[in-house]
């Protein structure tokens, strides 16, 4: 019986995927992370990634959230909207927030927890703050007000967002570093292997569309827009900021708590105490995210409902 | 042992007091309430290009941070790019006045006796000497938080200001923030002066024995400020740190309100009526006051306003944390540059 249980307990979890495809016939990808015989009493897990991001932002030759909240009992699933890793093409944000709920149509999941991360994050939310299968979200330095964080990024942005160049020579390295990885430690090449295989070129026009959203201080949407959307945003949620992210900056998304009614609950991580500040890249994959970030996001979708 | 001992004999024998240099002029008017405040003048190299400017430290600090030695000195910095520069030591740090009760200079030194009194004076004292209808100003961390009370409350006189990480709220959610709230309420009160001064001093050969200790986590970056800045900087340019004001302080932390001591004034609420045109610049790496911190403060002004982030993807060439934005080794270049230029982009043009 021990050594059953044992068994299960080390088995890698199973990895499966499917296509959903969108009305306007658009292929997403989905995967689902299960430990063979486990079955959790807690909503599935969704996460989508960062623009630009694939599913490798959340499971990296081995490591990443999604097997770290599997071993630990979750399910989880990892969505790769359009424009995003194996997805179609990506033309448009609108169209990447409306790309969630057909997931979860898709999936016929009741209720899921959330993780979100950045840009992506803010007009996930802020669309479709009304989805009640949305029970608790983490917000991964997911910014509610928009300037261009730097200007590097906004350099990068215009020429297209394309992490393909970046990833063909030590400058655009080193560019990456700065937006991504910025004074992070991760496992020895990780952010360099991740810019080779994990990130994904923004299309032209989505690169155009963010760019203008940084500049014009908000991001207009069928019904409102990101600033409305996530300041009348009522679901438990928990937004960690990383000092050293230099794509979504911590001060763009640190007055989302003040605006939210209470929703929001705020973590910030610093190196004073936690060792690292923590970038877009290394909140997800660095050498210290499984100890201080990822049993954060556990603990919020394991607590009870406030 | 003695391995310890001629670490701390070769660390001492490396720190030295650098003296004021011989064009410094001392100064000390007085306040309203009794006060003595020390200004040092460093006139203008050549002819004057503008104003005055006024230079402001923070906690626990003294008007050495803006006047560490040659190489590290924004007082120098602009007197040297045209600018008449004064720096000033808030009462109870410096070569000003300390409390004595038998004097009529009775604790607490709460925050507001600063934006109140010694800066009002400051900028009345500066204007008075050098003829000048207003000053411009710059203050670092609590030096841009004085700044922002007096603002906030109408004051008059300045042109164009500048703050370098400046917090305007400090609830971030940090671990240090849980301890603050913790400890700080029984270890802070009024009629208790901190000896941060000796503390810093004694401790001063040893805060670089690890190249990421808690000192560079904290207050600078090594890629920055090199370790001997650093310590001559803890060597003299460190104060004590008056109870009453890190009293009223922690309610940025305990109430994530930027209040008169009272309660009674909001700051951060006032700060719209501001007019005064006023740069806001924050540092990445900056872990006292963290860029959302700097920038509520941005977010807060009225009144014509330039955010600016030091960080390399702005173009410095390395990240600045909190102490750097005044004693780093580029900051003459990277940060007291952009300051000048604010400054100058207010100034009405001049007639021949």
């Amino acid at each position: 019986m021990i050594a059953v249980l044992a068994l299960l307990l080390t088995a890698s979890p199973q990895v499966s995927h499917r296509r959903v495809m969108t009305p306007d016939g658009v292929a997403l990808a989905v995967y689902r992370y299960q430990r063979p015989g486990v079955t959790s009493a807690q909503p599935p897990v969704l996460l989508v990634p960062e623009l630009g991001f694939s599913r490798a932002a959340w499971d990296f030759e081995g490591r990443g959230l999604a097997r770290w909240l599997v071993e630990r009992g979750f399910t989880v699933y990892v969505a790769e909207l359009r424009g995003q890793g194996k997805a179609g093409p990506g033309l448009s944000l609108e169209r990447l927030a409306g790309d969630l709920p057909i997931v979860l149509d898709a999936l016929k999941l009741p209720l899921v927890d959330l993780v979100v991360q950045g840009w992506a994050g803010s007009v996930l939310l802020a669309s479709n703050r009304g989805d009640a299968r949305v029970r608790r979200v983490v917000a991964l330095n997911t910014p509610l007000l928009a300037e261009p964080p730097s200007a590097l990024a906004e350099a990068f942005l215009e020429d297209g967002g394309r992490f393909s160049t970046l990833a063909s020579s030590p400058a655009g390295a080193e560019i990456f570093q700065q937006l991504f990885a910025l004074w992070s430690l991760f496992p020895a090449g990780t952010d360099r292997a991740f810019l080779s295989t994990g990130t994904r070129d923004l299309s032209r026009p989505v690169a155009a569309q963010l760019l203008a959203w940084m500049r014009q201080g908000d991001l207009p949407l069928e019904s409102g827009s990101v600033v409305s959307g996530l300041t009348a945003w009522s679901k438990p949620t928990l937004l960690l900021l990383g000092l050293a992210d230099g794509f979504a900056s911590p001060e763009l998304c640190a007055v989302w708590r003040e605006r939210s009614n209470g929703a929001v609950r705020l973590r910030t991580f610093s190196r004073v105490e936690t060792k690292e500040d923590f970038s877009h890249l290394s909140m997800l994959l660095g050498t210290h995210a499984p100890a201080v970030v990822f049993p954060l996001i556990a603990d919020f979708f394991a607590a009870e409902a406030p | 042992m003695r391995a310890l001992w001629l670490l701390l004999i070769c660390g001492c024998a490396n720190l030295r007091v650098v003296p004021l240099p011989p064009e410094a002029e001392r100064h000390r008017p007085k306040t309203a309430d009794g006060w003595e405040i020390s200004l040092v003048r460093y006139r203008a190299v050549g002819e004057a290009t503008g104003r005055p400017v006024l230079l402001c430290h923070g906690i626990s600090a003294n008007e050495r941070n803006m006047d560490l030695d040659e190489g590290h000195s924004m007082a120098r910095w602009f007197a040297a790019h045209g600018r008449e520069a004064w720096t000033m030591s808030v009462r109870g740090t410096g070569d000003s006045d300390r409390a004595d009760p038998a004097k009529g200079r009775p604790l607490p030194i709460r925050f507001d006796q600063y934006w109140q009194h010694d800066l009002p004076t400051a900028i009345e004292h500066v204007r008075k000497i050098s003829g000048a209808d207003a000053i411009d100003y710059a203050g670092h961390s609590m030096g841009g938080m004085i700044v922002y009370a007096y603002l906030s409350q109408g004051g008059q006189g300045l042109h164009a200001v500048a703050t370098l990480g400046a917090p305007t709220r400090l609830d971030w959610g940090t671990g240090l923030e849980r301890l603050l709230k913790t400890l700080g309420p029984k270890l802070v009160s009024d009629d208790v002066v901190f000896p941060s001064q000796l503390g810093a001093a004694v401790s001063a050969p040893f805060q670089t024995f690890f190249a990421d200790g808690l000192f560079q986590r904290f207050f600078y970056n090594p890629e920055s400020t090199s370790p001997e800045t650093w310590q001559r900087l803890v060597l003299y340019g460190t104060a004590d740190t008056a109870g009453g004001t890190a009293k009223q302080l922690l309610s940025l932390v305990e109430t994530s309100r930027f209040t008169s001591a009272d309660g009674a004034i909001d700051f951060r609420a006032d700060l719209a009526r501001n007019r005064t045109p006023v740069l806001v610049v924050a540092a990445k790496l900056d872990r006292v006051a963290p860029t959302p911190a700097v920038k509520d403060g941005f977010r807060a002004l009225g009144g014509p306003k330039q955010w600016l982030l030091i960080t390399r993807a702005n173009g410095t060439l390395g990240e600045y944390g909190h102490m750097d934005l005044v004693i780093g080794e580029r900051a003459g270049a990277e940060v007291f540059h952009p300051v000048l230029d604010f400054f100058t982009l207010h100034e009405p043009p001049r007639t021949p």
